[in-house]
Order: structure tokens, then C-alpha cells, then sequence
């Protein structure tokens, strides 16, 4: 069978995105009530780059973390500070700020954006990666968590009064409890601009999901399974643990950050990027996506990606028409329903379907062998039977 | 198992003639914070032969095996493997010297299936056809294995999975193979089974240093032994010597 070169798929790919990218426009212009549906389609491309780069270092590396929103937090407030300070630079009118900005205008902004964004939180996750050299298990959970913490408190805890130096100014500027709206121009916030359509968020997704699984199938994939699986094991054939741990979170942390960029300019986005982006919820999320689909598995965290932003915006909407006809149901809290319904899930799952959806497998690949008794081969009574011969050669 | 083919020989150790020491420790001595693991054991391995350290639990086996792999630091003493010295350089550079750790307790990767096990032994070589033939030689070795190769590792049974980690250390072609107590766990007759593939290895010219708490298993294969007992050498002599040893046969042998 011949293959189908990269490039040629590539420009598929890319010309689909383009497509995409209009048809969301012209949809939206002919039925305003389509823009919920597309909107969800932009959501679920980004939390499928958010749930396989969580996937490098959960699922294929073995590294517990829960501190993945920390990522997405730092990629939202850097990438919306850095297309709305940019906007505001090659002065994009501020009144088409507030509208959805064109294709066109969205490579004059994202670019630059998200290759800073995604190499500063590289170089983060380098940093966060170093304690999975001395902890594992729920010690290197804890560090996660308390980095992802740290960066949302230390948001939320500047405010303009108390900022004395430039370093603790700048982290002021972001808004606190806010939220981030852009820089001010003057009395007002320009707000964060909506430039990530279709074209940036599923192309950028597939790309991730194409090049995860290339990762997966390559020596580096294999070596950073077999570091999950038994470290002493992986050093004994040569893999460096530390090397591959501390790289699949750098790899992690970049794409979680990509993620967080875009979440904050999405197309028909809020405007405002909020330290909530770094709440453990939000942690909490892209761990049930990756482990709905199946720790390991690259299908498995983007189908769990788009089960999971399906499912919490269809709730939603039910709740929402179910409310209308039974006015009881309005003071229904829908976070906290999604929370529990989510967290049953994930119960159910690890009762029974530990493996998640798909196990390690990826979809369409053959199931390995169960290892079920086969009828023994002449062989098998003598393991060694053959082993003189086939070594004195 | 050593062939014509440019990349099959293992690495080069023509400057160690047969019978000369492979790998010579002279006083290590490892510490695990306060506590002395090994008290400065000096320890040779020929090439070509089959040497046993054997001793009971805690004696410091584990600590030897993984110190050679520079997997733990030693706090003094050396280790030269080939004529050169192995403190100097890291775990990598090593396993590429032709030395290769079958860990203790079936350390294998239990979700990777039989053959990315295998593979994975192979992983400091690049040449394809190098590592397909390896691959057919441990096949050959181990022909349990070639039936299961699709099979994940964790479901193969326990006699089966040191087979594994046995074949997987021989992907990496070594000179000198390191086995941690091969026969911990398994039933009696597979223990044996695993003995006979050792004694096959070192049929091929492999140089061979096997951990033991099995005395009586170890020293049938070996031509020589050390007997460790917290931490230093308590007796060296060859298999014969020691299986008559009044002490080593009233303390690891039962007798
Ligand atoms: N990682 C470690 N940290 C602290 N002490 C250790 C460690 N590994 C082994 N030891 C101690 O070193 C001694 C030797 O252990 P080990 O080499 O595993 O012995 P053996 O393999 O002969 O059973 C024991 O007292 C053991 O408790
Ligand atoms: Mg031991």
C-alpha cells in the first residue's frame, strides 16, 4: 500500500481548516443559533490539545500530574496579554476588537503568540518536571498541584495598590480576581481579542494529535513507556529516566500552554482571561478526558476530550430547556451537577473499565494478545531445547 | 551468535585475551546515607567465564550488580571493565561497552507487549538488521517467547518473564551479561530451564556474572564463586571449593 505523503496531507489538512475557518463565519451570519454548536467545535479542539499533551506525560510517561490547568493558566494570560498588546501595536481599530477578527488578521497576532507562549511554558515545565526526579506517585501530584496553585494565587493576591516594582506592576496588570481584559486605553480595556477560529484551534489539535502519535510509535514514545512502566528496567537498557520524565513534561507544559493561549482568543471568546483557567477543576477535567479515553492512548484523550465538552454543554443546554419548562430545576447549581455527573463517571469507569475507553490502543489498532492458553508448540516443553545449537552457530 | 556481520560483534574487547580479566573491582564501597552496603570488596570476572556472587538477603548483591551498571555511586573504589574505567562514565556509555543488567525481581515492562520488551533491550543500537537478528537469536534462545510476542509482558507467567528480561538484556549484544538472581519466585523446574539458557549464553562467549541466593543451582553453572556476607567477601574459590566449604555448606546450602 502506498502511502499518502506528509505533505499532500498536510495541505488537506490545512485547507479543511481554511474551510472550516469561512463556513464558521458564514454559518453564524445566516443563523445566529448556530454559533452555540460552532462554538463547541472550537472548545473541543482546544481542550483535544489540552487532554494529549496531558496524555505525554500521564499517560505515556507515567508522571502523575494535576497541576496541568497551572500550564493552561500561564499560556492563557501570556497569549492574551501578548495579541491584545500586539493588536493594539499595529492598530487593529479597537472597535473590531471587540467583534471577531478576520482570518486574515488572525496570522498577523497568533503566530508570534503561541511560539512564545508554548517555548516560556516549555521552559516552566522543564522547571516543574526537575522534582519527578527524586518523587513519584502522589509526592510529584502534590508539587503539581501546589505550582498550579502558586501561580493562580500569586494572580489573585497582587492587586495595583500593593504593587511596588515593575515585576509585581506587570502581574497587577492582569487583573486579579477580574480578570484579565487587555491593556487599558484610556479609561477603558481594550479587551482580549477574538482571533482563534476554527482554522487555528482544529488545525492546531490535529497537528498535536498527528505528531503525539508519531511520538507514541517513535523510539522516544517507547522509551518513555517503558520509564512508566519500571525505571530501574528502562535504565538497565540504556533509556535515561530523568531525561524522559523531565522531557515529557516540557512537551506537556508546551502544549497545555498553546492551549491556554487560545482558550483566551478564541473566536466569540469571553474577552477577559480569569485566574479560574488555574483552578484544580480545571486540572480536574483534562485528567477525566484522558482517562475517560484511556491513559496512554492518543485517540483515546482527544475522543475523551470531545466526549467530555460535548457532554458539558449539552447538560448545560438541557438544564437550561428543562428549567424553562420546570421552573424548580432553574436553582439547579449546573457546575455542580457537571461535577458530580463527571465524577460518577470517572467512578464507574475505574470500577468497570479500569483501562478507560481504550486502553493504551489507539482506535482502529489491533488489540494485543490476551494472552490466553494456546495449544502448546512441541517447543515449549524444553525452553531451551534449541538454545545450544542456535548459540554455538 | 557472533556473526560476520559488521555490526553484530559485540563491543570490541580483542585487548582482553581469554582467561584475562573482563571486569576487575578493586574495594568498592557504596554507602546508602550512614549505612556501608558494601565495605570495599574486591571481585575479578575472566573472559568467558561463569562467575557467582552468591549471599543471603541484605548481603549487598543487588548493590554490586547496579553498581556496575553506575546506576548506584560508588563512595570509593574502581571498576574496570575492558581495561577502562567504568566510575568514569555514565549508565549509557556502559550498556554501549557491551554490559547489559538482568534486574532483579522480573523487572520487565509489563503493559509493552513481548516483542516492544525485546525491542526495547535493543535501544542504544540503530541498525535494524542488527537488531532483527538479535531478535531471532533470542527467539531461538527462548522459543516461549517467539509463540508470544504480541502478548503483553504482565501476562506471561513468572518463569516466562525472567526469560524475558533475560532476552531483552541479550538484545543489547553484551560481552558481559549481569543477572540478579535469575531464580527468585520461580518454580524449580523452570529455574532450571533459565539455568540451562545461562549455560548457553556462555556457551556463545559471553562472560557472565549471576547473583544467587539458589547456592546450589549458581555454583552448578559457574565455574567460580564469591560468597557475600554483609557487605564484604566472606570466601572466593572455585564452585568445587565452595560447594565443600564447611561454612558455605552450613549456611547457604543447608547442609
Ligand atoms: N536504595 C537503598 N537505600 C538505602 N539502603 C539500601 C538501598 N538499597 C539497598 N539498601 C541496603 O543495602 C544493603 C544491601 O542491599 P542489597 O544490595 O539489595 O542486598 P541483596 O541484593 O544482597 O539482597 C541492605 O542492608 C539494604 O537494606
Ligand atoms: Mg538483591
Amino acid at each position: 500500500m502506498r502511502r499518502v505523503p506528509a505533505v499532500v496531507l498536510f495541505a488537506i489538512g490545512a485547507l479543511t481548516c481554511v474551510g472550516l475557518d469561512l463556513a464558521y463565519d458564514g454559518l453564524v451570519s445566516w443563523d445566529r443559533g448556530s454559533k452555540f454548536w460552532l462554538h463547541i467545535l472550537v472548545v473541543c479542539a482546544i481542550n483535544v490539545l489540552g487532554a494529549t499533551s496531558l496524555n505525554v506525560v500521564n499517560g505515556m510517561a507515567g508522571q502523575f500530574s494535576i497541576g496541568h490547568a497551572g500550564f493552561v493558566g500561564i499560556g492563557a494570560y501570556l497569549g492574551g496579554a501578548i495579541v491584545s498588546n500586539l493588536a493594539l501595536a499595529l492598530k487593529i481599530p479597537v472597535a473590531a476588537l471587540k467583534d471577531n477578527l478576520s482570518l486574515g488578521q488572525s496570522f498577523l497576532l497568533l503566530p508570534v503568540a503561541l511560539v512564545v507562549v508554548g517555548l516560556v511554558c516549555a521552559a516552566i515545565g522543564f522547571v516543574v518536571g526537575l522534582p519527578s526526579l527524586r518523587l513519584r506517585g502522589d509526592y510529584l501530584a502534590i508539587v503539581t498541584l501546589g505550582f498550579s496553585e502558586i501561580v493562580r494565587l500569586t494572580v489573585l493576591g497582587i492587586s495595583a495598590d500593593s504593587a511596588t516594582n515593575p515585576l509585581t506592576r506587570a502581574i497587577a496588570s492582569l487583573g486579579g480576581s477580574l480578570g484579565y481584559r487587555g491593556p487599558k486605553v484610556g479609561e477603558d480595556y481594550l479587551g482580549v481579542p477574538s482571533v482563534a477560529g476554527p482554522f487555528w484551534t482544529v488545525g492546531i489539535a490535529a497537528l498535536a494529535v498527528f505528531l503525539a502519535l508519531r511520538l507514541k510509535r517513535s523510539g522516544f514514545g517507547r522509551a518513555l513507556r517503558a520509564v512508566r512502566e519500571d525505571e530501574i528496567a528502562a535504565a538497565a537498557v540504556g533509556v535515561d529516566p530523568a531525561k524522559y520524565k523531565v522531557t515529557a513534561f516540557v512537551l506537556a507544559a508546551a502544549g497545555a500552554g498553546v492551549a491556554g493561549a487560545l482558550l483566551a482568543v478564541q473566536r466569540d471568546g469571553p474577552g477577559i482571561v480569569g485566574p479560574a483557567n488555574m483552578k484544580f477543576d480545571k486540572s480536574f477535567e483534562v485528567i477525566t478526558m484522558v482517562i475517560l479515553g484511556g491513559s496512554g492512548s492518543v485517540s483515546g484523550a482527544a475522543i475523551g476530550a470531545v466526549l467530555y465538552t460535548v457532554i458539558f454543554y449539552a447538560s448545560e443546554e438541557a438544564l437550561h430547556q428543562l428549567a424553562q419548562a420546570v421552573p424548580a430545576f432553574g436553582s439547579v447549581d449546573a457546575a455542580a451537577l457537571r461535577m458530580t455527573l463527571f465524577a460518577t463517571a470517572l467512578i464507574v469507569v475505574m470500577l468497570v473499565r479500569t483501562q478507560g475507553l481504550f486502553g493504551e490502543r489507539e482506535l482502529f489498532e489491533k488489540k494485543a494478545d490476551d494472552g490466553t492458553p494456546k495449544p502448546p508448540s512441541p517447543s515449549s516443553d524444553d525452553a531451551t531445547g534449541t538454545a545450544k545449537e542456535a548459540l554455538a552457530s | 551468535m557472533r556473526t560476520r556481520h559488521p555490526h553484530r560483534a559485540p563491543p570490541d574487547v580483542r585487548f582482553s585475551e581469554p582467561g584475562s580479566p573482563l571486569l576487575a573491582v578493586e574495594n568498592l564501597e557504596v554507602r546508602y546515607g550512614g549505612i556501608r552496603a558494601l565495605k570495599g570488596i574486591s571481585l575479578h570476572v575472566c573472559r568467558g567465564e561463569v562467575v557467582a556472587l552468591i549471599g543471603s538477603n541484605g548481603a549487598g548483591k543487588t548493590t554490586t550488580l547496579r553498581t556496575l551498571v553506575r546506576l548506584v555511586q560508588p563512595a570509593a573504589g574502581t571498576l574496570r571493565y575492558a581495561g577502562e574505567e567504568l566510575t568514569t562514565i555514565g549508565t549509557e556509555q556502559v550498556i554501549e561497552r557491551g554490559v547489559s543488567l538482568v534486574p532483579e525481581g522480573r523487572a520487565i515492562f509489563p503493559n509493552l507487549t513481548v516483542r516492544e520488551n525485546l525491542e526495547l533491550g535493543a535501544f542504544l543500537h540503530r541498525d535494524k538488521t542488527t537488531i532483527a537478528e538479535s531478535l531471532h537469536d533470542v527467539e531461538q534462545l527462548f522459543p516461549r517467547l517467539g509463540e508470544r510476542m504480541a502478548q503483553e509482558g504482565g501476562t506471561l507467567s513468572g518463569g516466562e518473564q525472567q526469560m524475558l528480561a533475560i532476552g531483552r538484556a541479550m538484545m543489547g549484544r553484551p560481552s558481559l551479561l549481569l543477572l540478579d538472581e535469575p531464580s527468585l519466585g520461580i518454580a524449580p523446574k523452570l529455574a532450571r530451564q533459565i539455568f540451562e539458557a545461562i549455560r548457553a549464553i556462555a556457551a556463545a562467549g559471553v562472560t557472565v556474572l549471576v547473583v544467587e541466593q539458589n547456592t546450589r543451582l549458581a555454583l552448578e553453572v559457574a565455574s567460580r564463586g564469591y560468597v557475600l556476607r554483609t557487605g564484604e567477601i566472606a570466601r572466593e574459590g572455585s564452585s568445587k571449593e565452595l560447594l565443600a566449604d564447611p561454612m558455605v555448606r552450613e549456611a547457604y546450602l543447608g547442609a
